[in-house]
């Protein structure tokens, strides 16, 4: 009988013979590949990621959009492209324009917010000589989230991006603001789920209050019925849609953007009162305190999306000598 | 820039993490949330090291520059921090050696004769020549071992100690009489972690049985909370009542070093990069070194291993009075090794390395492994343990019982008659420890061969008292069975294995913790 070997040279022929060393280094490599992942991209544990600041993004540049060249361009974009598609795809009415004679540009205009077609409703329903000095704000995240889309929005609608997320708000309306440019805000933020005006934000009045420029409510009313969240286009048969100018609001001395904000909440509100009724019977509500309120009732969502969707009512003057 | 030290938690991404176990690693999967607590990087180290221990022994804290003490005629001796610290031992020159050469120049250049240096290794084993080489260098080798001027303090040699008297809580303060009969005595020491220097230096480096008993013993160290924090230990506030008696009769001038956490040299430098970080060559070096190790026989694993030379850094260099000296040094300590721990943890996981500060060229036993596991790993937190009361300790370590002939002879004696009695450090200091320190046989190979001291295992199993006292479960990964059991420990086959024994103590999910240490770590538990 053979006597093991023992001692160095026994431990490393035992190694070698029995195959324990290549079979360690297999199990060896096996497990780094999958702990180290190779062939794939390496990753970091959650808790070891370096702590990286928020990248300050720049935001998309659309100054060229307002040069004379662009403007020229959209101006004809507008007039025989925009225009005629709306009113092919929906009825609209305009009221009140007349307070825009009666005002010095620039202003703030602020309108309730259902829609896509809300843009170019307000842009269409606007006299050319405003509609050509008015600039819209857009959501950074949703129309300057590719390039095209940016460039297109701005090209078209004249938008800029706005920052809805971050809370800190941009200069570029107010330095629109100051070279005389008129800016649409939607102080909703994003378009109503319901139709129903949802909460304001305070962006519009600070702006207002900073850049002392008058604040021109809008109404609008059956957009949301036309073509709510979700639909790339109007529902057929060419429903009715209105936009109703108001009053313009100017900050009274010592308001805060709270307050002169919730000023512009009711003056909208006012408006689709009475569009939904009459001048005469919305301004003694007002006056009364008793204006319905736009955040609509407290029901059931399909309540209160079945209210919305129903057309407005379009009142004509060809009714009373027809 | 040297990042800081900071908490891994394990999630699906993070791969095997190191497991250092004696002369080994192994690469251990840690259940996801595991925290993981890794040591701040390197600090930038000092370049012209030279000119910085200048600079401190010219501009010392508290006390004159060291050429005003030196003058010619007067008594001299310094004493140097033995072998047992730097972990791993630190590649050449060694900065006790740059150091000593210094002082010694300025010693010269004063006319001092009568110089004798001392390394002042208390109750540790005598150093061999060439180790008292390797630390001290040639030059000053050459000059004074011959000459019987460079030795080994002798605590057993009773007429060389010199009872100084006793502090206000009867605490004997006697040390080496030469040093205590200096007109000056220069202290060099490397401050590995925050445990070490102040006046632990003189009044414990230079002491004997007589005066080490008062603070090494089991109720001090379960009341040192931790040994790591002189603020919070009791065994360094008796250190350091005697250090101030001490101050009251001997000049002493303290030269306190720091180093970054440089521990591992080429081709190892992956087990001090954390792991996700390793590049191919890294993953390519720890194969390597996995089936080098695997097949290299045992006594080539252990030559391996304590061959290596950790290439050290100098972080600071701070001489003068020993309190105000000390006050900068653990500043520095913390600023490379203290990390931010938010609560306590039901598990606590530690590998133990294959080193030691009692087995430096010499053999990692169990009561070692035990002592650097449950004793300095388990201590090393300021605030509270990392584990909670009554919580559970996995170790890694092999727990052989292979004890080194020469360098522990009374702890093979404390291993076979001592833990086979009992295991609770108190009861065994009652029964056992007098005898040990006063065994003849060991005082003898104590004072003439390279052995420690007999009563040394009785201090390394103190050290673990306050963990043993603290925790609820201990268990060993990978460990011999037969050995862990005579400690009164428990032994299982992986990490596995080990929480589920544990899981009567600490129940199904447990929160763990794993110190990735080595390099060193202080857990600043909040």
């Amino acid at each position: 009988m053979k006597t093991p070997v023992t001692g160095p040279v026994g431990h490393v022929t035992r190694h070698l013979l029995t195959g324990a060393l290549l079979k360690g280094a297999r199990e060896d490599v096996r497990m780094v590949a999958r702990g180290w992942r190779w062939g794939r991209r390496s990753m970091v544990p959650r808790s070891a990621e370096p702590y990286v600041l928020p990248k300050q993004v720049e935001p998309f540049p659309t100054a060229w959009a307002r040069t004379p060249v662009a403007a020229a361009v959209r101006d004809g974009v507008q007039r025989f492209g925009l225009a005629p598609l709306l009113r092919a795809e929906v009825t609209p009415t305009v009221h009140g324009l007349d307070v825009l004679d009666r005002l010095d540009r620039p202003v703030v205009f602020v309108a309730n917010h259902t829609s896509h077609l809300d843009t170019p409703l307000i842009l269409c329903s606007l006299p050319d000589a405003w509609r050509r000095r008015t600039a819209v704000a857009a959501a950074a995240d949703y129309f300057f989230d590719t390039w095209w889309r940016a460039t297109g929005s701005a090209m078209v609608f004249n938008t800029f991006p706005i920052e809805r997320r971050s809370g800190t708000l941009s200069s570029t309306p107010g330095e629109l603001l100051d070279d005389g440019w008129n800016v649409v805000v939607f102080p909703e933020g994003t378009r109503s789920p319901d139709g129903w005006t949802h909460k304001f934000h305070h962006g519009a009045a600070f702006l207002a209050l900073r850049h002392q420029v008058p604040v021109v409510p809008i109404g609008i009313r059956g957009s949301f019925a036309a073509m709510p969240r979700g639909r790339g286009w109007p529902v057929p048969g060419r429903p009715a849609v209105t936009v109703r100018f108001g009053e313009p609001l100017r900050p009274e001395v010592g308001q805060g953007p709270r307050e002169f904000g919730g000023r512009i909440e009711s003056g909208v509100a006012r408006l689709l009162d009475e569009d939904a009724t009459t001048w005469w019977e919305a301004t003694r509500r007002a006056a009364a305190g008793s204006t319905p309120s736009s955040s609509g009732p407290d029901a059931a969502p399909w309540r209160r999306v079945w209210a919305q969707t129903a057309p407005p009512a379009v009142r004509s003057h060809r009714r009373v000598w027809g | 820039m040297s990042r800081p030290g900071f908490v891994l938690e394990v999630d699906d991404r993070t791969p095997p993490l190191v497991v250092h176990e004696g002369e080994g690693f192994r690469l251990e999967s840690f259940p996801r949330g595991t925290r993981v607590v890794y040591p701040p990087e390197p600090l930038p180290s000092i370049r012209d090291v030279d000119g910085a221990i200048r600079r401190a022994l010219l501009e010392p804290a508290n006390s004159e520059p060291l050429p005003a003490l030196l003058r010619a005629g007067m008594r001299l001796t310094i004493a140097f921090d033995d072998i047992s610290i730097p972990l791993p031992p630190m590649a050449k020159p060694d900065i006790r050696q740059r150091i000593l050469e210094q002082v010694l120049t300025m010693a010269a250049e004063a006319g001092v004769d009568d110089v004798e240096i001392i390394s002042a290794n208390a109750l540790h084993r005598r150093l061999t020549a060439a180790e008292l080489k390797d630390i001290v260098g040639e030059r000053v080798f050459r000059s004074f071992f011959p000459q019987g001027a460079l030795y080994n303090h002798d605590a057993e040699d009773a007429a060389n100690m010199l009872h100084i008297g006793e502090t206000d809580r009867g605490e004997v303060v006697e040390i080496n009489r030469r040093a205590a009969e200096s007109d000056l005595l220069v202290y060099v020491n490397v401050n590995l972690v925050a445990m070490d220097g102040g006046h632990k230096s003189v009044p414990i480096g230079l002491a004997g049985y007589r005066s080490l008993r008062h603070h090494h013993n089991s109720h001090t160290m379960v009341h040192s909370r931790s040994f790591m924090d002189h603020t919070k230990s009791a065994m360094h506030h008796s250190a350091w009542r005697m250090g101030r008696l001490l101050a009251d009769h001997l000049k002493i001038f303290t030269i306190e070093t720091t180093l970054d956490n440089n521990v591992f040299p080429s081709p190892y430098e992956f087990l001090q990069k954390r792991e996700w970080e390793w590049g191919v060559r890294d993953q390519a070096s720890m194969l390597a070194a996995r089936r080098g190790l695997a097949l290299a026989p045992k006594g080539m694993r252990h030559r391996l291993f304590q061959g290596i030379r950790a290439p050290y850094g100098l972080t600071g260099v701070n001489a003068g009075e020993t309190e105000a000296v000390h006050e900068l040094t653990v500043a520095r300590v913390h600023q490379q090794q203290l990390v931010e721990v938010r609560g306590q943890s039901d598990v606590l996981v530690l590998g133990v390395p294959y080193v030691g500060p009692y087995n430096v060229n010499s053999t990692m036993n169990p009561i070692l492994a035990t002592c650097m596991g449950l004793g300095y790993f388990f201590n090393s937190y300021r605030g509270q343990p990392v584990v909670r009361r009554g919580g559970a300790v996995i170790l890694y370590h092999p727990v052989e019982p292979d004890f080194h002939q020469l360098h522990h002879p009374s702890y093979v004696d404390f291993y076979e008659e001592v833990l086979s009695t009992s295991t609770d450090p108190a009861v065994i200091e009652a029964k056992f420890e007098e005898q040990y320190a006063t065994d003849p046989w060991y005082v003898h190979l104590y004072r003439t061969s390279h052995a420690y001291h007999g009563v040394h295992p009785f201090y390394m199993w103190y050290w673990a008292a306050h963990a043993m006292d603290h925790v609820g479960d201990v268990v060993w990964v990978g460990a011999d069975r037969r050995a862990v059991e005579r400690m009164g420990f428990r032994a299982g086959s992986t990490l596995q294995d080990a929480l589920e024994m544990v899981s009567g103590t600490v129940g199904r999910s447990p929160s763990i913790t794993y110190l990735r240490n080595p390099p060193h770590l202080i857990a600043d538990v909040r």
